[in-house]
C-alpha cells in the first residue's frame, strides 16, 4: 500500500503542497510563539547572568523579582559585604518603565533604568564605546538604537550615550539603560540613597532584616513570573496554532478521503482492510505534517526578526516540533476514518 | 477446484426508505466450467446485485451460491476475504482503476495486498499487461488511456491471481464499437477450461458470444396477445411489489387495494381502485418491477392488457403517472 500512498501524494501534489504551506506557516508561527515565551526567560537570564553575581539580595517585598521596586537603604550593602563568604558586593537600583527621548525625536521610548556602581558587579561590558565613567553617562542596549556620542533625555536631564550593550532587555524586550547609581538615585528616588538589589560575589550566610538572599536562577524564575499572564496567553495561542494545524490537515485529508471514496471501495474489493487504508491515510498525514514542520523550522527563523522581543527557539522546541506534528497528523486522520470504515466494497460496482 | 457455479433460490432484499426492495427474488441458475455466461436484463433488474453476491461483497437474504466445492454464501471472515482475493476477479463497469497509479501499478496492487513480493508482482503485472496487449502502456496512468485500454487494464487486474471465476459488470458500457471488439474478444478467450466468466450486460453483442444467457427480467415478447380476464376472491393478490409484469389491469367489477409492503413487515395502503379504473401501468410501460402490490378487497374481475393492447382498446384513457405504480 505504500506505493498507493506515495502515488496518491504525488497525484495530489498541488493539494498537498497547499496544505504543507498552510500547515508550515501555522507551525512556524507556533514555533515562533514558543520562542517568544521562552524568550522572556532567555532575556531575563541574559540580563541577570550578565551581572556576574553568585547571589542576589533583594527586599522581601520584591518577591524575588529584580524588576519589582522593592527599595531598601543603600547602607545595607555594607552589612552584606561584611558577611563571611562575600568577596564583593555591589548595589543596583532597577526602575522599570521610564520614558526616554532620543535626540532628534519627540516620541518617548520606554526603557528600564539600571543604576550600577561603575566598575562594580552589574556594570555592563560594552560592545561599542566605553563603560560608564562619570555622572550623566549612560550605556544603552543596542535595541534602543543609540550611538556612542548621542544623547538621551530622561526626565529633565540629558544623558550622554557612551557605550552600547547587546542582549540587555527585560519584561518583553524593553531595553535597559545603565547609568551610575547616584544618577539613577537622583532620577528615580529624588537622590535618596535607596537601592533595589545587591549583587554579590560569594554567598552571604544571612541577609539584613527585610531582605532575602537568592540564587541567580531563583531571581530569573521570579522575575520571569512577573510576565506569567503574557506567557500563558502566548502558550494558549500556541495551542490554538496546533489546533489550527490539525484542522487544516484534517480538512485536507477529509477532502482527499471524499475524493477517494470509490478508490477505498475498490481497494477493499481487492482485499485491503480498513486498517490498511487508515494506515495509508495516516502516512499521508504524517508526511504532510512532518514536511510542514521542516518548512516551519526554516520559516520560523525569518519570523523571529519580526518581533521586538527576544525570541529564543530552543533546540528542545525544534526537536519537539516534528514529533508534535506527527501526533497532529495522526489525530487529523480520525476525521477521515469514518469515510474509510463506511466504504462498502460493493460500492465498487455502483 | 472444478469451475462449476450454482445459484439456488437467491433472494436479495433491502430497505429503501422504509420499503422492501427485492432486486433478486428466488433466482436460480448454473454455469459449467469454461463457460462465458451473460446476465441479461435492463437497468435495475439485479445484474449488479447478483455480481456483488457472486463476488462475496453482498450477503443475500436467502438462497445459496456454490462455486466448486465452496458454499460462498456460508463464507465469513478470513475465508470470505480469501475467496474474494483468490477465487474471484472483478472487472467493474466504470473500470475503477486507481487514478494515481500507472497501468502496472493498478495491476500490482491486488498482488501486494495479498502479500506477493514486489518483484514477483511487477513481473506478473508485465505478463498480464502483455496478455491484454498493453505492455507498451504499462507506465501510463488511467487518465492517459482510452476507455478500452482502461478496461483491459481492469481485466489484467482481475486476472492477477488467475481466479477461476471472473465477474465483469457491463464491461462494454463505456466503450465505442472498436474498443468493444477488443474487450469482448479478450473475455471470450478467457472463458476456457478452469474458469467461468460471468458478464452482466444489456448489450446484445455479448449474448451472441455467450455460452449461456441468464435473463434476469422476464421477456414479454408477445405485445399483441389477447386480453386476459382474471377473477379474484376477497383477499386474493393480483400482483406483488417487486414482481415484473407486462399487463395493465382494468377493473371490470369489485374493488382493489393498492398497498406497499414496508421493511418492518407492515403494510401501507396507497389507494382503492374500483370499476372503470385501471391499475399497474407504470411497471409495464417503463419495464420496471412493480412498485406496489394489489389485492382484491372484495370479489373482483379484472382484465389484463399489454401496453399496446391497452392503448388500442382504451384510447380515451390517458395513462397518468401515479407514484405507486
Amino acid at each position: 500500500m505504500l506505493a498507493v500512498t506515495f502515488a496518491d501524494l504525488w497525484f495530489r501534489a498541488r493539494q498537498f503542497t497547499i496544505a504543507v504551506v498552510g500547515v508550515g506557516l501555522v507551525l512556524a508561527l507556533a514555533l515562533a510563539l514558543s520562542g517568544l515565551a521562552d524568550g522572556f526567560r532567555a532575556e531575563t537570564a541574559a540580563t541577570v547572568d550578565g551581572v556576574g553575581a553568585t547571589s542576589w539580595v533583594l527586599s522581601r517585598a520584591a518577591h524575588g523579582s529584580v524588576t519589582a521596586f522593592g527599595a531598601f537603604p543603600q547602607s545595607d550593602v555594607a552589612t552584606v559585604a561584611a558577611e563571611p563568604g562575600v568577596h564583593r558586593s555591589s548595589p543596583i537600583l532597577f526602575a522599570a518603565g521610564q520614558a526616554v527621548v532620543r535626540s532628534g525625536t519627540t516620541a518617548p521610548t520606554w526603557v528600564d533604568i539600571v543604576g550600577v556602581q561603575p566598575g562594580g558587579l552589574g556594570d555592563p561590558a560594552v560592545v561599542a564605546g566605553h563603560r560608564i565613567a562619570g555622572p550623566d553617562q549612560i550605556v544603552v542596549d543596542s535595541k534602543l538604537q543609540g550611538v556612542p556620542g548621542g544623547t538621551l533625555s530622561l526626565g529633565h536631564h540629558g544623558y550622554a550615550v557612551v557605550g552600547i550593550v547587546d542582549d540587555r532587555t527585560m519584561l518583553g524586550g524593553t531595553p535597559l539603560v545603565y547609568m551610575p547609581l547616584a544618577s539613577a538615585q537622583r532620577l528615580v528616588t529624588g537622590g535618596r540613597p535607596l537601592v533595589t538589589a545587591i549583587a554579590t560575589s560569594g554567598t552571604p550566610t544571612q541577609a539584613p532584616a527585610g531582605l532575602v538572599v537568592l540564587s541567580p536562577a531563583s531571581v530569573i524564575t521570579y522575575s520571569t513570573s512577573e510576565l506569567g499572564s503574557a506567557v500563558n496567553s502566548i502558550d494558549g495561542t500556541r495551542t490554538l496554532m496546533w489546533i489550527v494545524a490539525a484542522v487544516i490537515v484534517a480538512f485536507m485529508l477529509y477532502v482527499a478521503a471524499l475524493d477517494r471514496r470509490r478508490d477505498f471501495a475498490v481497494l477493499k474489493a481487492l482485499g485491503a482492510s480498513s486498517a490498511v487504508l487508515f494506515g495509508s491515510l495516516a502516512i499521508e498525514a504524517v508526511v504532510v505534517t512532518v514536511i510542514a514542520a521542516l518548512v516551519a523550522e526554516v520559516v520560523a527563523n525569518f519570523m523571529t526578526g519580526m518581533f521586538q522581543q527576544v525570541v529564543d527557539i530552543t533546540p528542545d522546541a525544534r526537536l519537539a516540533l516534528p514529533i508534535v506534528a506527527l501526533v497532529v497528523g495522526v489525530i487529523a486522520c480520525v476525521a477521515a476514518l469514518r469515510r474509510i470504515t463506511s466504504a462498502d466494497p460493493a460500492q465498487a460496482f455502483g | 477446484m472444478s469451475a462449476h457455479l450454482g445459484v439456488e433460490d437467491l433472494t436479495v432484499s433491502f430497505d429503501s426508505g422504509g420499503y422492501v426492495i427485492k432486486p433478486l427474488d428466488g433466482l436460480s441458475f448454473a454455469a459449467e466450467d469454461g463457460e462465458l455466461v451473460a446476465l441479461l436484463g435492463p437497468s435495475g433488474c439485479g445484474k449488479t446485485t447478483l455480481l456483488s453476491c457472486l463476488a462475496g461483497l453482498l450477503t443475500p437474504a436467502s438462497g445459496k451460491i456454490r462455486f466448486g466445492d465452496l458454499d460462498v454464501t456460508g463464507l465469513r471472515g478470513p475465508a470470505l476475504a480469501a475467496y474474494r482475493r483468490e477465487t474471484v476477479g472483478v472487472v467493474f463497469q466504470a473500470f475503477n482503476l486507481i487514478a494515481s497509479l500507472s497501468a502496472r501499478g493498478n495491476v500490482v496492487v491486488p498482488m501486494r495486498l495479498a502479500g506477493v513480493p514486489r518483484a514477483r508482482a511487477k513481473e506478473r503485472a508485465a505478463e498480464l499487461l502483455a496478455r491484454v496487449g498493453l505492455d507498451e502502456r504499462a507506465h501510463h496512468r488511467p487518465g492517459q488511456m482510452s476507455g478500452g485500454q482502461q478496461q483491459r487494464v481492469a481485466i489484467a487486474r482481475a486476472l492477477v491471481h488467475d481466479p477461476p471465476l471472473i465477474l465483469a459488470d457491463e464491461p462494454t458500457a463505456h466503450l465505442d464499437h472498436i474498443q468493444v471488439e477488443g474487450v469482448l474478444r479478450l473475455l471470450r478467450e478467457l472463458a476456457a477450461p478452469g474458469r467461468i466468466i460471468v458478464v452482466s450486460t444489456h448489450d446484445d453483442r455479448v449474448t451472441q458470444l455467450a455460452d449461456r444467457v441468464i435473463e434476469l427480467a422476464p421477456n414479454f415478447t408477445d405485445a399483441d396477445r389477447a386480453p386476459e380476464e382474471t377473477s379474484l376472491g376477497a383477499g386474493d393478490v393480483l400482483f406483488r411489489q417487486g414482481e415484473r409484469g407486462d399487463l395493465i389491469y382494468h377493473v371490470d367489477s369489485g374493488l382493489l387495494e393498492v398497498y406497499r409492503e414496508m421493511a418492518d413487515g407492515s403494510v401501507e395502503s396507497l389507494a382503492h381502485v374500483g370499476p372503470g379504473n385501471y391499475v399497474g401501468e407504470l411497471g409495464p410501460i417503463l419495464n420496471l418491477p412493480r412498485s406496489a402490490s394489489v389485492r382484491a378487497v372484495e370479489d373482483a374481475v379484472v382484465v389484463g392488457y399489454t401496453v399496446r393492447a391497452f392503448r388500442r382498446t382504451h384510447p380515451h384513457h390517458v395513462i397518468e403517472q401515479r407514484a405507486y405504480n
